[in-house]
């Protein structure tokens, strides 16, 4: 009797703690992974499928729940179903007060969606389980094809070692609190959707043309499409909006500056920006500025200081002891405050791999993030590079020049795009 | 596939019209990529709105009839007070509705507030310690059990709120020992039967209580 009523529990990773207290119906914290197959999905293999995968995840199991002093996540015995996608995309995964899973396995004719709630996991995490689930399907669908085939996760971890919470692992208390102001950024402006929908708008081109298109410049593929980004903002503003600076804020995956196999939270952020008002518009301009921001920004050195002071804030004893209710205010206001310093937000997943025998029955995976402002989102698999747009404003107006800048470099794209409601199709 | 000769980009899927541009589109549509979502849910809470309404009209009523006819006082403002009383209850209702044991220990501390403040408004007669807190809590602690009992709680969802209640019966000692009561049986009762479950509760699952304790309680 003793063990049944005491379920597991694991406190909030650093980067995890903000995300219940600033979600809302505008910005629900949401994102999505998606893999198309080249054949209908199976909702019966696909159920028998997620089964198994929990059993590696099993944090994946647990639900969010409010302690005095900060939201905690707990085992749950709730059902998980996968279900078909009759909800609009990132829609709301926490409530306040309702007791559910943090992600949803959706289906659409051949797609299969994971969508996850920021305070389970982030993008690395979230796209390993998506492939973990998509590998089980495939080998309970073609049974006997893929003899011995072993999954080989992006990284290979036991099953502590992916509910650690890896900020903890590495913090070491700054001398000096390196965390400032960032100077207010210009801000898109639109007609906004309803509070739960998004815009989504998905460019997909051959990765060949686009890699040879940064490396013609001397650039990576995160950099040239930042610099793109920026450009197509850029082209919307008004002149006098032109001092304040164009900022976008990019995600860093921190395992790849420290060893680590959690499936949680892992993951700082980097600004990018650009003052439009020093008169260089040119590509070349905006790429020099770029790519020195992340020669400058993208060191272990600058990224152990960032985390740590993150993670010091965690640490602070008054702020601990603060109640939950006023711990939300002070989050939201800080969120907001953070949010003043950016514009829109681009983070490249890079490339997905799945096991070679498999690759033949996937198509593509995709991916794209809830935005309270314009989100960006980028993956790479089989040659195809994917840029998909998540926004809250009806009119594709950055999305629109982006892709037209694309196509002049003759670069062949294929969009898909979310119809936001019934209505607006006629 | 669909193709956009102003924009220069191909689309998929069902669109009558470039996505970018709004322009038309040539070639031949191809399924769906997303399922196409009904529209904009008409508003919520209609119901709701309409008692707010009649609560407007009911007040401004009240206040036009009491204005006109001063002579018994101003009886307007209990009808105000209570007004504001019942929206409280339903606003806390309302809040908590998706955890029906958190609905409970909050209704439980609001009416005690509720009740106390009317008793002392209106001449503290005592009504309010005397009977109202004595036999309120021992329901709410029923509540309570039969919630979850009925939907079959896991202990980690309802042992805290259970704690809360069975403390709350502890409180008519207040009074009690204070010498402000006429009555003391209901009070008595009360405190005794909270004793017995406490008693119960801490022999039997102190030690997930403890546990539960803890996870809240985390720093």
């Amino acid at each position: 009797m003793a063990d049944k009523s005491l379920p597991s529990w694991w406190t909030l990773d650093n980067a995890a703690k903000i995300f219940p207290s600033t979600g809302s119906a505008h910005d629900s914290k949401v994102f999505r992974f998606a893999c198309e197959l080249r054949e209908p999905v199976d909702p019966g293999l696909l159920q028998a499928a997620l089964d198994q995968t929990l059993e590696r995840f099993p944090i994946y199991r647990s639900v969010l729940k409010r302690g005095w002093f900060w939201y905690y996540l707990e085992d749950s015995a709730l059902p998980v179903r996968v279900q078909p996608e009759n909800l609009p995309p990132c829609y709301p995964i926490y409530p306040a007060g309702r007791r559910s899973l943090l992600f949803r396995v959706l289906y659409y004719r051949r797609r299969i969606s994971l969508e996850v709630y920021h305070a389970l996991t982030d993008g690395s995490g979230a796209l390993c389980f998506l492939c973990a689930l998509v590998y089980e399907y495939l080998l309970l669908r073609e049974p006997g094809r893929f003899p011995g085939t072993p999954l080989d996760l992006p990284y290979d971890a036991s099953r502590s070692q992916r509910q650690a919470d890896s900020f903890q692992t590495y913090y070491e208390r700054p001398a000096h609190r390196a965390l400032g102001l960032s100077p207010a950024a210009y801000q898109l402006r639109g007609e906004r959707l309803p509070k739960d929908r998004l815009a989504i708008l998905e460019g997909r081109m051959p990765l060949n043309r686009v890699l040879a298109c940064a490396r013609a410049r001397g650039v990576t593929l995160t950099e040239w499409t930042v610099a793109i980004l920026l450009r197509a903002i850029h082209s919307g503003m008004r002149v006098r909006d032109c001092k304040k600076p164009v900022v976008i804020t990019v995600p860093v995956n921190l395992r790849n500056y420290f060893p680590s196999g959690s499936a949680r939270n892992f993951f700082a952020t980097i600004n990018v920006g650009y003052d439009f008002s020093k008169g260089e518009h040119s590509l070349d301009a905006v790429l020099a500025e770029v790519k020195r921001s992340f020669q400058d920004k993208l060191t272990e050195e600058r990224m152990r200081a960032q985390m740590n002071s993150l993670c010091a804030l965690e640490h602070n004893v008054p702020l601990r002891l603060t109640p939950l209710p006023v711990k939300d205010a002070i989050l939201r206001l800080a969120n907001w405050i953070a949010a003043q310093g950016v514009t829109a937000s681009f983070s490249n997943v890079g490339k997905v791999s799945m096991p070679k025998e498999l690759e033949a029955l996937i198509r593509r995976f995709s991916v794209f993030t809830s935005a309270g402002m314009l989100q960006a989102c980028a993956c790479s698999f089989g040659g195809e590079y994917t840029v998909s747009f998540a926004s809250p404003f009806r009119d594709f107006e950055v999305e629109r020049v982006f892709f037209r800048e694309l196509a002049q470099m003759g670069i062949d794209i294929v969009l898909t795009a979310n119809l936001p409601s019934e209505k607006e199709e006629g | 596939m669909l193709h956009c000769p102003k924009c220069g980009v191909s689309i998929w899927g069902s669109m009558r019209r470039c996505p970018l541009c709004q322009g038309p589109l040539t070639g031949t549509t191809e399924e769906d990529v997303y399922p196409l979502l009904p529209g904009e849910a008409k508003p919520h809470w209609l119901f709701l709105r309409l008692a707010g309404l009649l609560t407007a009209i009911a007040l401004a009523v009240c206040t036009i009839v009491n204005c006109c006819f001063p002579a018994g006082g101003w009886w307007v403002q209990f009808v105000a007070a209570g007004l504001a009383s019942a929206w409280l209850l339903i606003g806390v209702a309302l809040r908590k509705r998706r955890n029906p044991m958190k609905a409970i220990v909050w209704l439980l501390a609001v009416v005690l507030a509720l009740v106390l403040i009317w008793d002392r408004r209106t001449g503290f007669n005592g009504w309010s310690v005397n009977f109202v807190l004595p036999c309120f809590i021992p329901c709410m602690q029923l509540a309570v059990t039969a919630t979850m009992r009925a939907l079959r709680l896991r202990p980690a969802d309802y042992l805290l709120y259970l704690f809360l209640c069975v403390a709350a019966g502890f409180l008519p000692l207040i009074p009690l020992l204070r010498g402000m009561l006429w009555t003391i049986y209901p009070s008595a009762i009360c405190v005794g039967i909270s004793a017995i479950a406490l008693s119960a509760l801490i022999l039997f699952r102190g030690k997930a209580l403890k546990e539960e304790a803890i996870r809240r309680g985390h720093l």
